[in-house]
C-alpha cells in the first residue's frame, strides 16, 4: 500500500516542512512554531493549567519533536496528530509528577484557566470553534473526552472517577469521537 | 470480520485517543495498512480530534515565541555535549516511538555547571584582585617614601644650586673685572713687618671702582681687620675694610670708590676700620 496523505489545503506546505525537519534544518522549527505553537500551547495549557509550566512543556515538546523526528511516519498519521500527541504526553507526564498529583485534575473545563482566552488557530482557517464543538457534544461525552484527552486518564480511571461502568465510558468516548469526526466530514 | 463492522466497533476512536494497549494498536495499524477504508476512517477521526485540540488554541503570552525558540536552540545544542537521559514516551500515539531524547534536564545541568564555573571564576578573580591590590598598595607606600626622600633631595639640590649660582655670579663679575682693560693692576708688596705678604689692587680710574685681590696676608688676631688706603697726593684716603673671605684669598672684593690715587696700602685696624691709618701696622704697599 502506498501512503496516502489526507488532502487538505496545507498538505503541500506540510510536506515541505516535514522534509526540512527530516533534513535537520533548524530554521524549519521557526516555521513549525509559527504554524503549530499556539494550538499546541492551548492544548498544553488546558492540561497543565499554568502558563509558565505550559511554556516549559511547549519548549520541551519542540526539543522532543526535533530529536525524535525520524520516528514520525507520515503514512501512519498526520503531522499535527503526531506533534499533538508528543506535546500532550509531555504535558500529562508533567501533571502526573509532583505537585500535580492531587487536585486540579477534576476541575470542570468551564472553570479552567485555559478557557479564559480563545484564539484563532494559526492554520486551517476553516476550523470549527470550541463553542460549536461543545454544542454538538453531549455534556457527558465532552466530560469523558476531556478526561481522556486532556486529563491523561485511562478509560478505567475515568470509570472509577465518574462511577460509571467501563462499557459506558467506552461507548461515550467512541460516540464523542464520532461526533467530532462527523463535524469535519 | 466484516471491515465495516470493524470500523463501527469504535476501536479506531480508541486508537486515536491513545487508550489502546500495544497489541491492539498493532492490530489497528495492520488493518489500516491492509484496508484503505480503515485508513480513511482513521484519518477522519484524527482530523476530528485535531479540530477539537485546535479549538483550544490560546494566544501565547508576550515574548513566549522568542523565549521558547531560544530555549529550544539552547537545549538541542546543549544536548550535543551531554548524555541525554532516557525519557519514556507515554504510549498514546501509534506513531510515537519510544526513544531516548534530550529533555530539558541536561540543559538545566549545563546551566548549573555553567553557574558553578562562573562562581569559581568569580572567586578566582576576587582572589587575584585582592593580591593585586596588596601588591599595588605596597608599591604605592614605597613610592610615597621615595617621593618624600626625593623631595628632600630636590630641596637640598635647589639650595645648593642657588648658592652655586650666587658664586657663579660673583665669579663672572670678578672675571669681568679682571678682563676689563680699563682696570689697572697695582701689586702691593709686603713691608718688613710682613715680607711674605702680597696683594693686588685693580683700579678703574674712569669709574673709580677699586677691587682687592689678596694673594697672601698674615692671619689677624681676633677683633682686627685689614683696611685699604688710597694715597691721593700723599694723603691716605679710606677705601674700606677687607672681608674675612677676601683676606683669606677666596675672592676679590670691590672696595669704596676712589677718585684719584697714585698708590695703595693696607694697614691692620680695629674691626670696622679707622679714620686714619695706623702706620706701624702697614703690611703691604704698592705704587702705579
Amino acid at each position: 500500500m502506498s501512503p496516502t496523505t489526507p488532502e487538505s489545503p496545507t498538505s503541500t506546505s506540510e510536506d515541505l516542512l516535514v522534509q526540512r525537519l527530516r533534513d535537520r534544518d533548524e530554521s524549519a522549527m521557526t516555521l513549525f512554531y509559527d504554524k503549530y505553537a499556539s494550538a499546541l500551547y492551548g492544548v498544553i495549557l488546558r492540561i497543565v493549567k499554568k502558563e509558565e509550566i505550559a511554556e516549559d512543556v511547549l519548549q520541551e515538546s519542540l526539543v522532543k519533536i526535533w530529536n525524535s523526528f525520524q520516528s514520525y511516519d507520515p503514512s501512519k498519521g498526520r503531522l499535527f496528530t503526531w506533534v499533538l500527541n508528543v506535546s500532550r504526553n509531555l504535558a500529562i507526564d508533567k501533571i502526573r509528577s509532583r505537585q500535580y498529583r492531587v487536585g486540579s485534575r477534576m476541575q470542570p473545563i468551564e472553570e479552567s484557566a485555559a478557557l479564559r482566552q480563545a484564539a484563532t488557530p494559526t492554520f486551517r482557517p476553516e476550523h470549527i470553534g470550541l463553542q460549536e464543538m461543545t454544542n454538538k457534544l453531549a455534556p457527558e461525552q465532552k466530560q469523558i473526552i476531556d478526561l481522556l484527552y486532556f486529563g491523561g486518564f485511562t478509560q478505567s480511571e475515568v470509570a472509577d472517577e465518574l462511577n460509571l461502568p467501563l462499557g459506558t465510558v467506552k461507548t461515550r468516548a467512541r460516540a464523542a469521537i464520532k461526533v467530532l469526526a462527523k463535524l469535519i466530514r | 470480520m466484516n471491515i465495516q463492522d470493524y470500523i463501527e466497533s469504535g476501536i479506531l476512536e480508541e486508537y486515536v485517543l491513545g487508550v489502546l494497549d500495544p497489541a491492539q494498536r498493532a492490530e489497528v495499524e495492520r488493518y489500516a495498512a491492509d484496508y484503505p477504508e480503515v485508513r480513511q476512517e482513521l484519518t477522519l477521526i484524527q482530523q476530528g480530534l485535531e479540530s477539537y485540540a485546535q479549538a483550544h488554541t490560546q494566544t501565547p503570552p508576550a515574548g513566549m515565541r522568542e523565549r521558547v525558540l531560544a530555549g529550544f536552540q539552547a537545549a538541542i545544542h546543549g544536548a550535543d555535549t551531554t548524555t541525554p537521559p532516557a525519557a519514556p514516551v507515554a504510549a498514546a500515539a501509534p506513531e510515537t516511538v519510544v526513544r531516548p531524547i534530550a529533555s530539558v534536564q541536561p540543559a538545566e545541568e549545563v546551566a548549573a555547571s555553567g553557574f558553578n564555573w562562573m562562581m569559581a571564576a568569580s572567586v578566582a578573580l576576587l582572589v587575584l584582585s585582592a593580591a593585586a591590590n596588596l601588591i599595588l598598595y605596597n608599591r604605592w607606600q614605597d613610592s610615597e617614601t621615595q617621593l618624600v626622600a626625593l623631595q628632600a633631595d630636590q630641596t637640598r639640590v635647589a639650595s645648593t644650586m642657588q648658592a652655586v649660582e650666587k658664586r657663579l655670579d660673583t665669579r663672572t663679575q670678578e672675571l669681568a673685572v679682571l678682563r676689563n682693560e680699563q682696570f689697572r693692576a697695582v701689586d702691593l708688596a709686603g713691608t718688613p713687618t710682613a715680607p711674605e705678604a702680597k696683594a693686588r689692587v685693580l683700579y678703574n680710574k674712569a669709574t673709580k671702582a677699586v677691587y682687592v685681590d689678596v694673594r697672601n696676608l698674615p692671619t689677624l688676631p681676633q677683633g682686627k681687620q685689614y683696611q685699604l688706603w688710597a694715597m691721593d697726593k700723599g694723603t691716605p684716603v679710606d677705601a674700606g675694610v677687607l672681608a674675612a673671605a677676601t683676606t683669606a684669598g677666596d675672592s676679590i672684593q670691590q672696595m669704596k670708590d676712589v677718585t684719584n690715587a697714585e698708590a695703595f696700602a693696607m694697614t691692620v685696624e680695629p674691626e670696622g676700620g679707622s679714620e686714619n691709618p695706623t702706620l706701624s701696622t702697614l703690611t703691604v704697599i704698592g705704587k702705579f
